[in-house]
């Protein structure tokens, strides 16, 4: 099983990861200020911080890496989620390209509504596995938090985010 | 229904010079894979320009229809013909109107949007209906166009001609805004976006976020300038609003910048021209009304830059409207910089014969701009261009509740090159409509 996702964890701040909008940011779990704590809902693995849409209404990180050869089938995961009641949300996709950049296969996971976390501030874990589309070369995978309506603070978050392959080289 | 398929299935395809598929020139394999719906999505190398193809796929020991194609030509060309679709509500009738198109000789066809519609049955006694509530998941959405794409008119003109395409708001949700950030919807857009592009014979190199703006030259007479006006919009009525999002908006204006001596078209699913209401205010802000500091940013550009021979083609109104485009629609005294053909619907209701007799004149005498009105019939347009002139055919329908109805040319518009504005053709002047400006 290969980790293909660079600081998934946002342990190094956004290092891996291309900014594409807007203004994400690593959070402290310790910051206060509403944002999710160590008590809250959460990976047990959390570490000392997680990904945050910021002070944009949408922020975008992305990276693309590089699909072993014989890649045979992969599970992607994430820690997703948002502020109490409010809609504002993380969603990541992966996008299996294939040589040509034509798109072989597409995985969505999230965002969580509110009510899907219960109107709970924290982070819940999303995960799909699935085959790897034969002549996928590279993955795209973008980690999107929007913020819902009006307001300053981009509630979207997103931890330990991880794509494995299995059967490549 | 759920088809019992592995996770990939190997999709051959073969593409021949001849209709009677004697002739193979290019052939392949694909991965088609459950994680975008099985769809198939081939880059075919070393066709030659101008040319007419034919090709088909094989999969699971099944073998496709042929379909037809054509490349598109480069250097001199002394004409094209074209047709555009827009809205097809499945519940509103039957596509007759595709029937008529698959029929025509068209280089290809351009979508202008609201290709699904995304809500539930209408009940009554609709001549079909969808199949089930409002889409929302992935699932929701494939079903929806395996609904749509069942029928056998729509089938026949994608495999009769090349498609370009845009979209409008039904394909994701009404009036929605691509930047809208709660939730449920960024999870109903992604749901939506991927669906189109399964469905969808496009290029794009993202399937969740798909490029639909972008250029195609037909030779030396025409550039196609494809815009998507709802994935990157902001809300209506916003003083720094955008209905092209920041990218989209630079690229639109360095391809005005940079505009060569041709016939320009913009592929655009909703109404560029002000449709102002008497006394104030707008019909529909949901249109490029809805974000005029960006329309008269743009066609002041093209204004400016000396870009002539301007042509907009439109859906999304259920109606046809030909307007005079100005880079000030409220100053009498602007340029003409271009005409914008507002098409008939392939199907999706319009204003009742009522409303159409007593506003059609309305909208005229607040629209100085507005030449055209005509919102009781369903159909298409046929475009033929030349160096010389731009004609525009608007075939309509006899009846949305029969299959087969014939089609007929309601009216031809032109537009010579060189010269803003266009003019009806004096042979269907005295054709029905509800407004025209004399």
């Amino acid at each position: 099983m290969t980790e293909l996702i660079v600081n998934g964890d946002a342990e190094q701040g956004l290092t891996g990861w291309l900014t594409v909008a807007g203004t994400p940011a690593a959070i402290r779990y310790d910051r206060g200020d509403g944002y999710p704590g160590a008590g809250d809902p959460g990976p047990a693995n959390r570490g000392t911080q997680f990904f945050g849409g910021g002070t944009s209404p949408r922020s975008t990180l992305r990276q693309s890496v590089t699909m072993p050869r014989r890649a045979a089938s992969f599970t992607v995961s994430a820690w997703l989620g948002g502020y109490a009641g409010q809609q504002d949300g993380a969603q990541l996709t992966v996008e299996f390209l294939d040589c040509d950049g034509i798109p072989r296969g597409a995985v969505v996971l999230g965002p969580l509504t509110a009510s899907e976390r219960g109107s709970a501030t924290g982070l819940f874990e999303r995960t799909a596995r699935g085959t790897v589309p034969p002549g996928s070369r590279r993955a795209v995978v973008t980690l999107l938090m929007t913020r819902a309506g009006s307001g300053t603070s981009n509630d979207g978050y997103a931890d330990n985010i991880s794509l494995t392959v299995t059967g490549g080289r | 229904m759920t088809q019992p398929l592995p996770d990939v299935v190997e999709v051959s395809w073969t593409v021949y010079s001849d209709r009677a598929l004697r002739r193979r020139v290019a052939h392949g394999t694909v991965a088609a894979s459950n994680l975008l719906g099985h769809s198939v999505h081939a880059v075919v190398r070393g066709l030659l320009p101008g040319r007419q193809y034919y090709f088909r796929f094989s999969a699971l020991g099944r073998t496709s229809r042929v379909g037809r194609t054509r490349t598109a030509p480069v250097g001199p060309v002394s004409r094209v013909r074209f047709a555009t679709a827009n809205c097809q509500a499945f519940h509103d009738g039957f596509y007759a109107a595709h029937r008529g198109i698959a029929t025509e000789d068209v280089d290809f066809v351009v979508h202008l949007g609201d290709y699904i519609y995304e809500h539930g049955q209408v009940g009554g006694h609709p001549v079909r209906d969808h199949e089930g509530p409002a889409i929302l998941s992935l699932a929701d959405y494939r079903r929806r166009y395996a609904l749509y794409k069942g029928d056998p008119s729509l089938r026949a003109s994608h495999a009769a001609h090349p498609w370009f395409l845009t979209w409008d708001d039904h394909e994701c949700a009404n009036d929605y805004s691509g930047t809208e950030g709660a939730a449920p919807f960024v999870a109903r857009r992604a749901a939506a976006y991927q669906a189109w592009y399964e469905n969808m014979p496009v290029r794009a190199g993202s399937a969740l976020e798909p490029q639909l703006y972008r250029q195609r030259r037909w030779g030396d007479l025409l550039d196609l300038t494809v815009l998507d006006l709802r994935q990157y919009r902001s809300a209506q009525n916003l003083a720094d609003g955008t209905i092209l999002g920041t990218s989209q908006k630079k690229w639109l204006l360095d391809q005005i910048s940079s505009s060569r001596d041709t016939w320009h078209c913009w592929i655009n699913s909703i109404m560029l021209s002000q449709l102002a209401r008497p006394g104030g205010g707008y019909y529909f802000t949901d249109q490029w009304d809805g974000f005029r500091a960006e329309r008269a940013e743009v066609l002041g550009h093209v204004a400016s830059s000396g870009m002539e021979d301007l042509v907009v083609v439109t859906g999304d109104w259920h109606s046809a409207f030909v307007d005079d485009i100005r880079p000030d629609f409220d100053n009498r005294d602007a340029p003409v910089i271009g005409t914008e053909f507002t098409a008939h619907s392939v199907t999706s209701g319009a204003y009742s014969a009522e409303w159409n007799t007593v506003n059609g004149p309305v909208m005229g005498a607040a629209n100085p701009h507005l030449k055209y009105f005509e919102g009781n019939r369903y159909g298409y347009d046929v475009y033929e261009v030349t160096p010389q002139r731009w004609s525009t055919h608007m075939r309509v329908i006899g009846s949305r509740g029969d299959a087969a109805s014939p089609v007929s040319t309601l009216t031809t518009f032109h537009v010579d090159r060189g010269k803003p504005g266009s003019y009806e053709d004096p042979g269907s002047v005295a054709s029905p409509a509800q407004y025209r400006r004399v």
